[in-house]
């Protein structure tokens, strides 16, 4: 059973997209966009609010599906699978997992919030759900925090480490790609460093996408860094690159503080 | 090959609930369906001109569709009578509940406050025959010491239908008060008004239309209200006019004769319910255009002309101010009006549910086999207990029925409709018009169309089935806001991971809502065991044997203690019976309110 959606999961790690657009209704929050991502490494998206880039970072997992009215053309590509062509969306959403700008544990135990998603595609044996959440918790670093408190409920936890379990639980399913929206803009500043250390650790099995606010944080976590404005893609390069020597006068004018 | 099973899956799924749904529209189909076609031939042979606005009513049981009519059928006197007796229980209920939710909201401290707004929902709880019963048992004989006749009449079934709308008028408005934004208060007292002057000419203008809202859906409770004003008006058929004369409302015209009625006597009588379900759905039309505008003008006040809006209210507030020096005189009288009536609806509540335990008590202690003794034809030892078993029944049959296709109907809505389709207008306005339709009418149309199904007599199944669809509205409606709670960010993350719709729902959203679903089923339990008009005509009005089956016939606890209070002999066992049904539907509401509450605090996730 498990193998045979092993086969039909999506094991893509880059993402490639041409020509991107997005109306909700009449409003087009996507312009053209094109960008290839690469895999295992961390890409962020920076701009000002309102500029499209969390609507963006929501096509790579189709969680825009769920809106109405909302509608995207374009090619997407993860590794070589266009995801919007006839693909079952649940399997391109096990394969790119989703940290939300909120963190959304589910209100039951730590263990049950990890073993959710392995239960959801068919792993029901509890020894290899005890194996999943033990080392989904290593991987977010807080199994030594956690393991005596496996049957306490999620919601007690601190923000900061509720956001983690989050991140613990879209490992769970061992995504090639995570998405993060804005994953420390509701955490303090030592939970936040939790997290960009994270990160880091995890682009050597994972490719990040995040999308965030916080331009120091795109310069210490990120390799890569796109701007954004106003449903366009400015620029998308080394973030090193973007930072020190922005191609774009708008790219300068925002990173140095201008508007935004 | 399971990624195409697992897609089934989804699609069965989201069929299974569409159908639900469907069910419900279909509900509301049928009962206009039965009751036209049913009412057309009397409509004819009276003339709908004539029917409507003829006012004398004298029906011979005798008349048939195919001879001339010896009776005359104008229920114009009835129409008079409801409209007066709604008038008269919105100068009670309307007033004293308005000036109750002003000083529940600005008036009283909290504690007190907590107590006496659970306290209020219990009493919306109460079954309309107790309201009846404590009429003629204590408001009667009180009103004949200064009443011609026993005290029956228009003055009685205006006190009684006014305490009867008081929950509604209450809850709603104190929650359209308390929206009102915190800044206007503080805007008044900062320009120097006092409390009181702050309350009645800033706060309590800008909730005007939550507060009209509340009394218009009152009006359709009252209109459609039959058990307690049968059991108080006198129903003779004739205007109503002086405070004690003996007058009709149309709910009443059906109850009285649907017994014996023969073929023209049952047609007019369902015309009648028609012109009544007429006028209900006509009040629900304008409480739904009130209750809108109220939600658009707080979205206005809050959202959209936040700054426009507020400067306009300070200039208002600014006038009002200028003008207290003239009118603190009727602020004053205002004030004592909102803690007066305060303290008038807590005494009537204690006087009602105090005064039936007092002389329940003693009846149950004296001779308990009222509760469980054998039953015996035509003995003077009257048992409640096959009304009680006729109850459990229709209690368990109408839940296994109404709580699946409504909790089905609240997830098609809330978890399957990303827009405002035509499909889904449907559903709901359907929904909205049972939730108005009244319960006389239910009774009716289960009498037509499910009593002849089942072998013609009436039957615990037929009454069960009539009240299942009585219980949709409230079940979809209460199931919808706790599914509503659920937040969007927990469904995401589900979606997230990759699991799906059918998944997210059985494992994310119904858990989380399961407080809310709960209090739902356990409120329509309470529903049930105190409704008695959709009974009267669909499970029988007798009290006999325990019931072998549910094709039995039975009377239900509420509609035994119509039937005992009716027959004036057994006034006794009318009180002990009152008591049970008081103690089981307060236990049903009270463990509603914990359980939400503990559930809630639960899923808050205190336990950790």
């Amino acid at each position: 059973m498990a193998k045979t959606i092993n086969e039909k999961k999506l094991t893509g790690q880059s993402i490639s997209v041409k020509n991107a657009n997005l109306w909700y209704g009449d409003f087009q929050a996507i312009k053209n966009i094109s960008v290839e991502i690469p895999e295992k490494k961390v890409s962020a998206f920076i701009g000002p609010s309102g500029c499209g880039k969390s609507t963006f970072l929501k096509c790579f997992n189709r969680m825009n599906d769920l809106i109405p009215d909302c509608r995207v053309t374009g090619e997407f590509k993860i590794g070589e699978t266009n995801i919007y062509q006839k693909i079952d969306v649940n399997a391109l959403r096990r394969n790119v997992g989703m940290v939300f700008q909120k963190p959304n544990p589910f209100p039951m135990s730590v263990y049950d919030n990890i073993a959710y998603g392995p239960r959801t595609f068919g792993i029901h044996k509890r020894s290899a759900l005890d194996q999943i959440v033990e080392t989904s918790l290593k991987q977010a670093a807080m199994w030594n925090e956690l393991k005596d408190r496996l049957n306490g409920s999620a919601l007690g936890l601190s923000g900061g480490q509720q956001q983690r379990l989050c991140i613990a639980r879209a490992l769970a399913v061992k995504p090639g790609i995570i998405l993060m929206d804005e994953p420390t803009s509701a955490l303090d500043p030592i939970s936040t460093g939790k997290i960009e250390e994270l990160c880091e650790e995890l682009t050597k099995t994972t490719t990040i996408v995040i999308v965030t606010h916080n331009m120091q944080q795109a310069t210490r976590i990120s390799d890569k860094t796109g701007f954004f404005l106003l449903g366009e893609l400015v620029e998308f390069g080394d973030t090193d690159e973007i930072f020190t020597n922005p191609k774009d006068v708008r790219t300068e004018r925002y990173i140095t503080g201008r508007f935004g | 090959m399971t990624v195409l099973n697992a897609k089934n899956k989804e699609k069965a799924g989201k069929a299974f609930f569409a159908a639900a749904a469907v069910i419900c529209v279909i509900a509301v189909a049928a009962i206009f369906a039965f009751l036209i076609i049913k009412s057309v031939p009397a409509f004819g042979k009276l003339g709908v001109f004539e029917f409507i606005f003829g006012d004398n009513w004298s029906s011979d049981r005798l008349d048939t569709y195919d001879s001339p009519l010896s009776g005359t059928y104008g229920i114009f006197t009835m129409i008079f009578g409801t409209f007066t007796a709604t008038i008269g229980a919105l100068l009670i209920g309307g007033v004293f509940g308005y000036f109750t939710a002003v000083f529940l909201a600005f008036y009283c401290p909290a504690v007190p406050k907590r107590i006496f707004s659970s306290v209020i929902n219990l009493l919306a709880g109460i079954p309309s025959v107790v309201y009846g019963f404590f009429g003629i048992v204590f408001l009667l004989p009180v009103l004949s010491k200064i009443a011609p006749n026993n005290g029956s009449g228009l003055l009685a079934t205006s006190i009684i239908l006014g305490i009867m709308i008081l929950p509604t008028v209450v809850s709603l408005s104190k929650t359209s008060l308390e929206a009102v934004p915190r800044a206007y208060y503080e805007a008044s007292v900062a320009l120097g008004a006092n409390h009181s002057e702050t309350v009645f000419r800033v706060m309590t203008p800008a909730a005007k239309s939550g507060i009209i809202a509340s009394l218009v859906l009152a009006v359709g409770r009252a209109l459609g209200e039959t058990m307690a004003v049968v059991m108080v008006a006198g129903n003779s058929p004739n205007y109503p006019d002086g405070l004690f004369s003996s007058f009709r409302v149309l709910t009443a015209n059906i109850v009285m004769e649907m017994g014996y009625a023969g073929e023209v006597q049952e047609g007019a009588l369902i015309a009648t319910g028609v012109v009544l379900l007429f006028f209900v759905l006509l009040v629900n039309l304008i409480f739904g255009f009130f209750s809108k505008k109220a939600v658009t003008a707080s979205v206005k006040k809050q959202e959209k002309h936040k700054i426009t809006y507020f400067n306009k209210q300070i200039k208002r507030i600014k006038n009002c101010v200028y003008s207290f020096t003239h009118k603190i005189g009727a602020v004053k009288i205002c004030k004592g009006m909102a803690i007066g009536s305060g303290i008038f609806s807590a005494v009537a509540l204690l006087l009602i549910i105090g005064f039936i335990f007092v002389k329940g008590l003693p009846q149950i202690i004296q001779k308990p086999s009222i509760i469980y003794g054998k039953y015996e034809f035509a003995s003077e030892n009257i048992t409640i207990l096959p009304s009680i078993v006729t109850t459990l029944f229709a209690v368990a049959i109408s839940l296994i029925i109404s709580i699946p296709i409504g909790l089905m109907t609240a997830i098609f809505l809330n978890e399957y409709t990303k827009n405002n389709n035509i499909f889904i207008r449907i559903i709901r306005r359907g929904i909205d018009i049972l939730a108005g339709v009244p319960s006389i009418v239910y009774g009716l149309f289960g009498m037509i169309a499910f009593v002849p199904i089942f072998g013609g007599s009436s039957s615990i199944l037929a009454g069960s089935l009539t009240i299942s669809i009585m219980l949709l509205p409230t079940i979809v409606r209460s199931c919808e806001e706790s599914l509503k709670s659920v937040l969007k960010s927990q469904r995401e993350g589900s979606f997230a991971l990759g699991a799906g719709k059918l998944r997210t729902i059985f494992r994310i959203v119904l858990p989380s809502a399961m407080p809310g679903i709960l209090s739902a089923i356990i409120l329509s339990m309470g529903r049930v065991i105190s409704e008695s008009a959709p009974f009267l005509y669909t499970m029988g009005s007798v009290i006999s044997a325990i019931p072998n089956s549910v094709m039995d016939s039975g009377a239900s606890l509420a509609v035994a203690l119509y039937r005992l209070s009716g027959e004036g002999w057994y006034i006794n066992e009318a009180y002990a019976t009152a008591l049970v049904l008081i103690i089981i539907v307060l236990a049903l509401n009270i463990t509603a309110e914990m359980l939400a509450g503990k559930l809630s605090k639960k899923l808050k996730g205190d336990n950790a």
